[in-house]
């Protein structure tokens, strides 16, 4: 690999470079001689890739003048829904998709997946800490310090001082405003729960989170970005198929599926056949939460004429599961797609359990697996540095809410987070499930699990931004293209990250 | 016509390494796809393109950054700071202590390239470089100004954020320094590349119009033009990666609709130009490479500054391409590193 290249974000491997240079003049012919228009249509119709692998992508490019769009192939584009359950009033249908979909282009076939490249020594990376401060905090820099010392002195298991520091932080956050005093509330909350030992508890009722997480959905977009472009690599890898199956991992209140069905009901040729397996946590009161959304959702496919099976399951852990219990078909009658939102990192408190669940993925034979993770190490084996992550983490996630403006949703929204900081900081052992990891992790890790990437282009971007401008309350949110992936941000600091995954051949 | 594309090609690859080569080459086909011949740029593809790094608080190579924004103006700087050598790594951002109170510690307010259209603070290709300016000026600070972009906001814009940007710097006690504590100030260097170097003249402009210390400014191959069609525009035309034709997109989506290259932002010794004698401006380094089609330009800025009385130092390079200074390959690359060390260690 060119070390200088790398640097700056290009992976092209020394041998190679003659070659790549060869064709991006091959490339500037072909674009020379295109009439003027002719060439714009690289730009809006063409589905680009990783731009980092320069070699593949000057390839897709050349390959678009020797060989035109097909024009035959749909182009399947996910609808940005809400939430949407049918409504009384059908108006939810048709307010979507104008402004998404663009009229008639259609998308040549993605380019072969380059194997991913082993990273270079110039990208293995010291973990990075990107922190945008905002500037209130310039303000609320001491209270920060405060509980950085803090957090020192617990790790060193210097109670007396812990104790006295996490005090004064309860002085100096309540003269802040804003998401500072917020964050700072509850961080100094969860240490206060490690110091005096009262662990929050865990198991509270998996309705309530899922409210919580409800009210997360409709605040601020990284769920309604996590859904979309997870459903938009699933619509991509179903693209030919006549029946599928989605096993979702998290179903909650199922609110990815709407919009899916909808995109797949509005498929040239017809929907497939669509079958939901959901899976979810056992509830306390023997209410079946997975069969009310399973009904739910066929009464959406009934409406929108999907034909459509659906499965609840109740597992305490992913690693419970086990393929048989599944009712897979084979591959060439059933698509299967994998659907993992904010889940496998809670397998990470469980020696073995990751291993597990991932072999259980590859058993199920899937088309595509969709992982949507929080991007922040939270995992690290030294409490202060965790600790440090979390408190840039979360400041910058409390930062996106502030410009939200229904103040119920945000309260609500908050308290969600906050149990999660509350887990970060307060708990250990199987009790700590808020093992976020990196992207730059979560690749490792399913590579050597035997998965290669499948990448998700500049339509899905796009399509992504215009999809924070239409929901998005504030304007700091940023898609990113990284490799192959995409990550929402606030600002330049990325927070969630959604990628795709494939069986290695 | 092929012909002529083919000579042309073979040229650029001649003069410069070939990685170099594939990265700029790159460059020049991706824009071309986002320029669009209405005038409207592909944004969103632009921004899919664009390698980013993040601001990083772990320190590289001795050099640290992290993101500040001013939420009222959405304005984003990036600053890249030595490593402390009395902390641990993990020490917080100091917001509190001034840089030093024994010494002058530099901070140089860096604006990006792009031709006031592509690119920001947090392309690979400029946090990159801005990283490499904080050992080579003894443990500078750096400030890399993420200003809004043509043609979605035109002139004034990217000058107001400039403006916007330098009077944050100056404001900041953490970025104060000096030999003791009553000569304390924020000690600033300007400089940019391309339309960064023309944002850098003209913030250094309304700071000497302000009576606001400005200590130097380099100005990389600084992005200037005009009306008329200079000799070394119709030689160089096509022929490094960078045509005519593509300036002029440029300007017309940087200024406002309408205007002609002598606006004053692009013509700054034009005939609609203020007048810049006696002025005062600081000294200034200014890189010319020579095989950037807009160096005549270039040299009668070096020229009209001298004439109007203004300290200026060209630094001619004459074999070099625009961009030369993105990877460290080449001598002009070293050249350039040693001149910006020696004007900002300067008294």
């Amino acid at each position: 690999m060119d070390e200088l290249l790398a640097v700056l974000g290009y992976k092209v491997r020394s041998s190679d470079m003659a070659d790549v240079a060869q064709k991006l003049e091959q490339l500037e012919m072909a674009m020379g001689t295109a009439q003027d228009d002719g060439i714009s249509h690289l730009a809006c119709d063409t589905i680009h890739y990783n731009p980092s692998d320069l070699s593949g992508w000057v390839d897709s490019m050349l390959s678009e003048f020797t060989n035109p769009p097909d024009d035959s192939e749909y182009d399947l584009r996910a609808i940005p829904g809400v939430a949407a359950y049918p409504q009384a009033d059908e108006s939810d249908k048709d307010s979507s998709p104008a402004a998404v979909s663009s009229p008639s282009s259609s998308s040549s076939p993605p380019p072969p997946i380059a194997a991913a490249a082993a990273p270079s020594s110039a990208l293995i990376a010291e973990p990075t800490r990107p922190v945008v401060l905002i500037d209130s905090q310039e303000a609320g820099v001491r209270l920060v310090h405060t509980l950085l010392a803090c957090a020192e002195a617990v790790q060193q298991d210097n109670v007396k001082l812990a104790d006295a520091l996490v005090k004064h932080t309860g002085l100096l956050a309540a003269s802040q405003t804003g998401a500072m005093r917020k964050v700072a509330t509850y961080f100094a909350e969860a240490l206060a729960r490690r110091i005096y030992k009262i662990y929050p508890q865990d198991c509270l009722d998996p309705s309530y989170s899922d409210t919580l997480e409800m009210h997360f959905y409709e605040t601020c977009p990284y769920l309604k970005f996590a859904h979309f472009t997870a459903n938009q690599a699933i619509l991509e890898a179903f693209a030919t198929a006549n029946r599928v199956h989605v096993i979702d991992f998290g179903l909650k209140q199922g609110m990815q599926w709407p919009a899916l069905m909808q995109a797949l009901a509005l498929r040239p040729g017809g929907p497939p056949a669509f079958r939901l397996t959901g899976i979810g946590p056992p509830q306390p009161n023997n209410t079946d939460n997975l069969q009310q959304v399973g009904w739910k959702l066929a009464h959406l496919a009934e409406t929108i004429g999907v034909e459509f099976e659906f499965r609840g399951f109740v597992a305490n852990s992913l690693a419970d599961l086990e393929p048989e219990m599944l009712d897979l078909r084979p591959a060439d009658v059933e698509a299967v797609a994998v659907n993992s939102v904010f889940e496998l990192h809670r397998l990470l408190g469980r020696s073995a359990g990751m291993d597990k669940v991932l072999s259980t993925i590859k058993a199920m034979k899937p088309k595509i697996v969709t992982v949507v993770e929080q991007e922040a190490n939270h995992n690290g084996p030294v409490f202060v540095d965790r600790f440090t992550e979390a408190l840039h983490y979360y400041s910058s996630l409390f930062d996106s809410l502030e410009g939200s403006t229904a103040s119920q949703d945000l309260v609500m929204s908050e308290l969600y987070l906050g149990r999660q900081i509350c887990n970060v900081v307060a708990c250990e052992g199987g009790d700590r499930v808020e093992r976020h990891e990196t992207l730059t992790q979560w690749r490792a890790r399913m590579e050597s699990a035997g998965f290669d990437p499948v990448h998700l282009g500049s339509n899905a971007y796009k399509q992504a931004s215009m999809l924070l401008a239409l929901f998005a309350g504030g304007d700091g949110y940023r898609v990113e293209e990284n490799n192959g992936a995409l990550m929402l941000g606030w600002h330049t600091r990325p927070l969630i990250a959604t990628s795709a995954w494939q069986l290695a051949r | 016509m092929a012909g002529d594309n083919e000579v042309n090609l073979n040229e650029s690859k001649r003069v410069v390494p070939l990685n170099t080569w594939v990265l700029i080459s790159n460059f020049k086909l991706a824009y071309n796809l986002l320029r669009r011949p209405d005038g409207s740029f592909n944004r969103d593809l632009a921004e899919f393109l664009d390698r980013k790094l993040p601001a990083n608080t772990n320190p590289v190579d001795g050099v640290f950054s992290f993101d500040h924004l001013d939420r009222s103006t959405g304005l984003l700087n990036r600053v890249y700071r030595p490593e402390s050598q009395l902390g641990p790594p993990t020490a917080p951002i100091d917001l509190e202590n001034p840089l030093s109170t024994t010494a002058v510690v530099p901070v140089i307010v860096f604006f990006h390239g792009g031709s006031f259209t592509h690119s920001s603070a947090g392309s690979a290709i400029y946090d990159t470089f801005c990283r490499r300016l904080v050992p080579l000026c003894g443990g500078a600070v750096v400030v890399s100004v993420n200003y809004r972009r043509s043609p979605e906001n035109r002139y004034p814009c990217a000058y107001d954020d400039g403006w916007a940007a330098l009077k944050w710097v100056k404001s900041r006690p953490w970025l104060r320094s000096g030999k003791d504590r009553n000569s304390s100030d924020v000690h600033v260097y300007l400089a940019g590349d391309s339309s960064g170097g023309n944002i850098a003249h003209h913030v250094a402009v309304k700071a000497a119009e302000a009576g606001i210390s400005i200590l130097g400014n380099i100005l990389l191959h600084p992005m200037f033009g005009g009306e008329a069609r200079t000799e070394s525009e119709k030689r160089l035309d096509g022929k490094y990666f960078v045509t005519v034709q593509d300036r002029d997109w440029y300007w017309r989506a940087f200024l406002p609709e309408g205007e002609s290259r002598d606006h004053p932002a692009c013509n700054v010794f034009g005939p609609r130009s203020k007048n810049l004698e006696g002025m005062k401006l600081p000294k200034s380094l200014v890189v010319v490479a020579g095989l950037d089609l807009i160096q005549d330009w270039q040299l009668a800025y070096v020229e009209g500054m001298e004439r109007t009385g203004n300290q200026v130092k060209l630094i001619f390079l004459q074999d070099a391409t625009i961009g030369f200074y993105f990877l460290p390959n080449n001598q002009h690359f070293h050249c350039l590193m040693e001149e910006i060390k020696n004007f900002v260690s300067a008294a």
